[in-house]
């Protein structure tokens, strides 16, 4: 469940303009959300606070039912962070790790029985496509490769969140719509999804509620008021 | 079969991160300063408890001319050394007072006069007063004894032992200050490698921050490095300075209170009994300095790392 109420985000000094701008809006346990709006609007930035890189300069925060305060307990942040799965726009990668070291380290951070953890990653590389690249460092994979193995790293671990950022740009059709489908899939069995995407054809496919962003704000809150 | 894939990696990658080498040669050469100042603080301490202890509370007389009968007013003969014996029974209870006899004074004087027959010469007699500790004779005995027997010369070794104490003392300061410095020092250079490591893995760091991985974890991974490295540096530091070590113990030999058996030679070669004179505080102290860098680097790394960590939320 997210929950924001009237919360605005300023990068740095306190007199500068928000980068985000009273945003109030919630999204139910196991919701799905589109994140449009044109490019510089703030999208990147909504999600990194939604994934506890920034905290709300003002206003409140839920995220998967916790109240986070800029006061918040860094263990606490870690704890939720844990719960969370985020694909980059960027990726985000570890270059010099192979695609399955990658992929295993957000089960590897919660300390999960080793043997556990090689056959859940040979599972997701292996729906994901890239069962024969598990041993590729990711420096050397191409940009949809790298995308595929930045999905694979953001659900592996079965978050109650999903944040995406452009998690399809890099990717062939047919690998976008089945991304998709598990999209739907996870939020049909709980999991709150958030997806940031430019791509139009997309959202047509998959006709969920959406977040608009302009400058900042909120023009369209996807109709379910806090 | 799948093939298992490389271990438990988080893709900090510190053995590059960190500028392995360069701490590792720098903790080296403090751990080697550090061993020598240790030794010398080592020294300077048994020095200091030495003459503190034993050497102060000696004191030797002189008796020119001792079988002289001493002209006295009713005439008994007694001669000079004994007049000067009979006088010291007035020392404080316990202390104990010894002429030397002929052999023993010969054996004392062989090293200027060789072993020649030196009945012929005119030596004085020599008293050894051993004081009990934490007594001492009065100011006046020198007068004393020279109002009674002319001539009589007492050498104070305390005044000496005064002296040497206090220039030991100063010693295990600046032995002291000496390990302070070191210990500054890398402090400030696992800070520095610390910081490089920071700066290069910033981006892996913050990937990793996101993932969920804590600050313990992140400085600990930092701290686990950059101590091994320290403890090699330190351990490496410490025997490189053993040679000079054991080359200067055994220079140092004759003045210790347990002397070597080959002390003219230069060169050791019975390595085991050099090693059996090392003092034993000095040995724990080696052996702890390994560690005592390993924590340095340890500590400092983790309040650096956290410290860093901070700027995240
Ligand atoms: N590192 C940064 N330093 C300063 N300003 C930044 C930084 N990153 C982004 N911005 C600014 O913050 C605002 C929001 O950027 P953000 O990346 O959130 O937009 P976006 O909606 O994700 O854009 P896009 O669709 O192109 O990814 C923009 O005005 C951008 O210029
Ligand atoms: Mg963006």
């Amino acid at each position: 469940m997210i929950h924001l109420d009237n919360v605005s985000w300023r990068r740095g000094k306190k007199d500068s303009a928000p980068v985000l701008a009273h945003l109030s809006f919630m999204v139910p346990q196991g919701g799905f959300r589109w994140l449009l709006g044109p490019s510089g609007a703030g999208k990147s930035s909504l999600l990194s606070l939604l994934h506890l890189e920034n905290l709300p300069t003002d206003g409140q925060m839920t995220i998967l039912g916790k109240t986070v305060t800029q006061e918040e307990k860094r263990a606490a942040l870690v704890r939720l962070r844990q719960r969370i799965g985020m694909v980059h726009q960027d990726y985000q990668l570890m270059p010099d790790l192979s695609v399955a070291d990658n992929v295993a380290l957000p089960l590897r951070l919660q300390n999960r029985p080793e043997d556990e953890i090689q056959d859940e990653v040979h599972a997701i590389l292996k729906w994901v496509g890239l069962g024969s690249r598990t041993d590729v460092p990711a420096n050397r994979l191409s940009g949809g490769e790298q995308q595929r193995t930045a999905i694979a790293r953001a659900i592996i671990h079965r978050p109650g969140l999903i944040l995406a950022d452009e998690p399809t740009n890099a990717l062939e059709e047919s690998q976008s719509c089945r991304l998709l489908d598990m999209f739907a899939e996870l939020s049909a069995m709980g999991t709150t999804v958030v997806v940031a995407t430019h791509n139009e054809s997309l959202v047509r496919r998959l006709e969920r509620p959406f977040l608009f962003l302009e400058h900042g704000r909120l023009v369209d809150d996807g109709g379910e008021q806090p | 079969m799948t093939r298992p894939f490389s271990g438990r990696k988080d893709g900090l990658s510190l053995s590059e991160a960190l500028p392995d080498r360069s701490l590792f040669m720098l903790v080296a050469m403090m751990g080697f300063l550090a061993a020598l100042a240790l030794a010398g603080a080592s020294g300077a301490r048994a020095l200091s408890a030495r003459w503190s202890g034993g050497a102060a509370q000696l004191l030797t007389i002189q008796v020119p001319e001792a079988d002289t009968p001493l002209p006295t007013p009713n005439d008994t003969s007694t001669t000079r050394v004994q007049a000067v014996l009979a006088d010291l029974a007035s020392l404080p209870d316990g202390a104990q007072v010894h002429r030397l006899t002929p052999p023993e004074l010969a054996r004392l004087l062989e090293p200027w006069l060789g072993e020649t027959d030196n009945t012929a010469l005119p030596l004085p007699a020599i008293i050894r007063v051993r004081l009990p500790p934490d007594t001492s004779v009065p100011d006046t005995l020198e007068q004393a004894l020279n109002a009674h027997v002319p001539g009589t010369i007492v050498e104070h070794n305390a005044r000496w032992g005064e002296r040497l104490r206090a220039l030991a003392n100063s010693l295990l300061a600046c032995a002291g200050l000496a390990l302070l410095s070191v210990g500054g020092i890398a402090t400030m250079i696992t800070g520095l490698a610390t910081r490089t490591g920071l700066a290069t893995r910033k981006d892996i760091i913050k990937t990793l921050h996101g993932l969920g991985a804590s600050d313990s974890y992140i400085a600990g991974r930092f701290a686990w490095r950059t101590a091994t490295l320290g403890f090699g540096g330190g351990l490496s530091g410490t025997l490189a300075a053993c040679l000079p070590l054991l080359l200067l113990l055994q220079m140092a030999a004759p003045f210790a209170s347990t002397p070597l058996a080959t002390t003219e030679r230069l060169l050791p070669v019975d390595w085991q009994a050099l090693a059996n004179t090392i003092p034993s505080d000095m040995a724990l102290a080696l052996a702890l300095l390994p560690f005592v860098a390993a924590f340095i680097c340890w500590f400092t790394t983790q309040v650096m790392v956290r410290l860093w960590l901070l700027r995240l939320p």
